[in-house]
């Protein structure tokens, strides 16, 4: 009772063979783009990770990166092996490893199966940084005569450049830090002295942003200072203005920035997943159809290729079986040594 | 009847002579495909800038040109290579010996464009300045226009483009004092500093010493200065007359201008190189077929023969072309049996 059972004559098995070892190097190119689509998106963590605290978990695209390795090496592997399939003299040397080597690639597809669905799962982890890092960001936006934070400046106001964005979650995160320097401030002037003595902190705190936060789509020049105040600008009303400033946060749009290039990498994956998994399962029939060649001296003849050589229930206590021998296999002995002593004793 | 430029072929340096020809007809293919993505590219950036550009500005026609002549050297590059592949192999030839004659025709043709291409590549570039000049212009001028129909792009184009090329104004920064880039709707009537300036100025318009937002350097180590960039007294610690990083420094004139001469250069150095390599690719195709043909389409044939460019010199191929028009025309008067005229041009041609 076989599970899937299939008659191979020695032509389909010379097609299997063949096809399988195109599919293989199919599979090394998919292995090399498993690869390089880590590094990619190693390298754009990478390269926002000024906004991220330096504490992202890179465990995505490292995992990748280590897949698309492992997929090169075992598909070349495989490829070889139903390249010398053909080849009975050739195959006698691969025989003892294929089981073992089937296991592995059972393990390999499960490990694939579980990096692709940590594709999809693992955002909840980065909105934490993310939130945590443009806090920090923003904070030290003023300090660009400090050491190791001179350049969060340039990285905060291109980040809100490019990616369309102000501030954490909107503008008005601009209005809770002073964003700027003391340095830049005329200390001489009632206003300035006005507004740091109103503050308990002592901070000079404005509503305004960034140039950054402009929205180059709006019909009027970009008003970036006194945002709240209404009378401060002609035919200005701040609550029904949107198209002024980016509405959207920089977190929310990080974040789905970030989130659509795991989830295509994610499906990219799946799409190699299942690829691979019908390489193993043509590669176990192939193994099964050359091993249950009835006679050694005909390779001419028809075969077997089953995918389970008992039914599932079976097998599963067929292995059962085995790893409780393992665990008896020394109390087995013991027993026999006290029997046969006892005997003796007796 | 002299052939011109005759070359004798036997087997092996027909061999080799075919060998060559599949490996050039491959780079040339490779280099026709090049030039597509290249252009394509240039069409890409043309259509961003199109604005920027004057209306009259020819230098669209250069990647539509290039486009062309790429897409006519990988053609020629490919069905080169599968011809001279096919003249290896005796089974394989014959159905190539039809190709070949219009492969060499079209091969021309495509060689013309080629050239046309690289003279445009060479030419166009000059006229890019005043084209940018008079773009320009036009677009700092209806910046403010974000309601009149036709430039209410402008604001936000101009924007984006001193904000993604990292430039201010058309030449520097002081551009923008001399155009009212602000909307007389934003400007406050009961203002009496706006009714000063709109007053002083002999043509009604609002000019500061300010500039827009896009401006602005991100690399400055303070927050961006936009407005009285003249006066050295408005800001502290700012003195407008020493450089400083909180402009981008340089016009949008001369980033445009070197961006596309650069592309320009590339693509003609392009062109020029696939020239070359088609008209290498053509001779050796023109001598392989004249060499078979002699053979009588016999590829293995171990005999030698002679390879030409053209069967007779100039005067006697006109001489022989003006014949058959004449003895082509001659028949319909007569009515002499149509049937007649074209077998015979087909022995004189072959």
């Amino acid at each position: 009772m076989a599970l899937l059972k299939v008659k191979f004559d020695q032509k389909k098995r010379v097609k299997l063979a063949q096809g399988l070892w195109l599919m293989n190097w199919f599979s090394v190119l998919a292995g090399i783009i498993i690869f390089s689509l880590g590094l990619f998106l190693k390298i754009e963590l990478r390269k926002r990770s000024d906004v991220m605290n330096n504490s992202e978990s890179h465990f995505v695209p490292n995992s990748l990166i280590g897949m698309g390795v492992l997929s090169c090496v075992f598909n070349s592997l495989a490829g070889k092996i139903c390249y010398d399939a053909l080849d009975p003299a050739k195959y006698a040397r691969w025989k003892p490893w294929l089981k073992p080597y089937l296991a592995i690639c059972v393990l390999f597809n499960i490990v694939l199966f579980l990096v692709a669905l940590c594709c999809f799962l693992l955002r909840g982890s980065l909105e934490n940084t993310l939130s945590q890092g443009l806090k920090n960001g923003m904070k030290y936006y003023r300090d660009t005569d400090t050491p190791g934070r001179c350049f969060m400046k340039k990285t905060i106001d291109m980040l809100q450049i490019e990616f369309k964005c102000c501030g954490n979650n909107g503008f008005r995160d601009w209005f809770e830090i002073q964003w700027i320097s003391n340095r830049y401030l005329d200390f001489s002037s009632k206003e300035v002295k006005d507004r740091i003595k109103s503050n308990v902190d002592g901070r000079y705190l404005v509503d305004g942003v960034p140039f950054s936060c402009c929205n180059p789509s709006s019909p009027r020049p970009c008003i970036q200072y006194q945002i709240t105040n209404n009378s401060a600008h002609y035919s200005y009303d701040h609550q029904t203005e949107e198209l002024n400033l980016w509405v959207r946060g920089c977190r929310a749009a990080l974040l789905s920035y970030y989130s659509s290039l795991m989830n295509s990498m994610g499906i990219v994956t799946l799409l190699i997943w299942l690829f691979e998994v019908t390489i193993t399962i043509g590669l176990r029939y192939l193994q099964t159809s050359l091993d249950s060649v009835s006679n050694p001296e005909e390779p001419e003849s028809e075969s077997e290729g089953w995918l389970l050589e008992k039914s599932v229930p079976e097998t599963w206590k067929a292995f059962l079986e085995s790893v409780k021998k393992l665990g008896k296999g020394n109390q087995v002995e013991v027993e026999g040594a006290d029997a046969g002593q006892t005997p003796e004793a007796s | 009847m002299a052939p011109v430029l005759p070359l004798v072929l036997p087997l092996q340096p027909r061999i080799r002579l075919a060998q060559g020809l599949w490996l050039l007809s491959w780079l040339l293919a490779l280099a026709g495909g090049l030039i597509l993505l290249c252009s394509g590219h240039l069409l890409v950036q043309l259509r961003h800038l199109g604005t920027f550009l004057a209306p009259s500005c020819q230098f669209p026609a250069l990647p539509q040109a290039s486009l062309a002549a790429g897409a006519v050297a990988l053609g020629t590059g490919l069905v080169g290579a599968g011809a001279s592949r096919a003249s290896l192999n005796a089974a394989l030839y014959p159905p190539w010996r039809g190709v070949l004659g219009p492969l060499l025709v079209a091969g021309t043709a495509g060689g013309g464009l080629l050239v046309l291409a690289l003279g445009l590549a060479l030419a166009l570039p000059g006229s890019l300045d005043e084209a940018l000049e008079e773009g320009l212009g036009t677009a700092l001028a209806h910046y403010r226009d974000t309601e009149v129909p036709g430039h209410c792009q402008d604001k936000r184009l101009v924007d984006e483009l001193q904000l993604r090329y990292h430039c201010c104004g058309r030449h520097g920064y002081k551009d923008w004092f001399g155009v009212q880039w602000v909307s007389s709707r934003y400007l406050d009537p009961s203002d009496q500093d706006v009714v000063d300036r709109i007053q002083s100025n002999v043509e009604g318009l609002y000019l500061t010493d300010g500039v827009p937002f896009s401006c602005c350097n991100p690399h400055s180590p303070r927050p961006c200065l936009q407005n009285h960039l003249s006066d050295s007294y408005a800001h502290p610690l700012f003195d407008p007359r020493q450089p400083n990083q909180n402009l981008w420094a340089q016009g949008c004139h001369e980033v445009l201008l070197e961006h596309l001469q650069d592309l320009a250069g590339t693509l003609g150095s392009m062109l020029a190189v696939t020239f070359l390599l088609q008209a290498l690719v053509l001779l050796g195709l023109r001598y392989l077929q004249t060499a078979l043909e002699g053979l009588g389409g016999v590829i293995d044939g171990e005999g030698e023969t002679q390879g030409y460019l053209f069967p007779s010199g100039l005067k006697e191929m006109l001489k022989t072309a003006w014949l058959q028009g004449w003895v082509a025309r001659r028949p319909a008067p007569e009515e002499a049996p149509p049937g007649e005229a074209p077998p015979k041009e087909d022995l004189s041609e072959a």
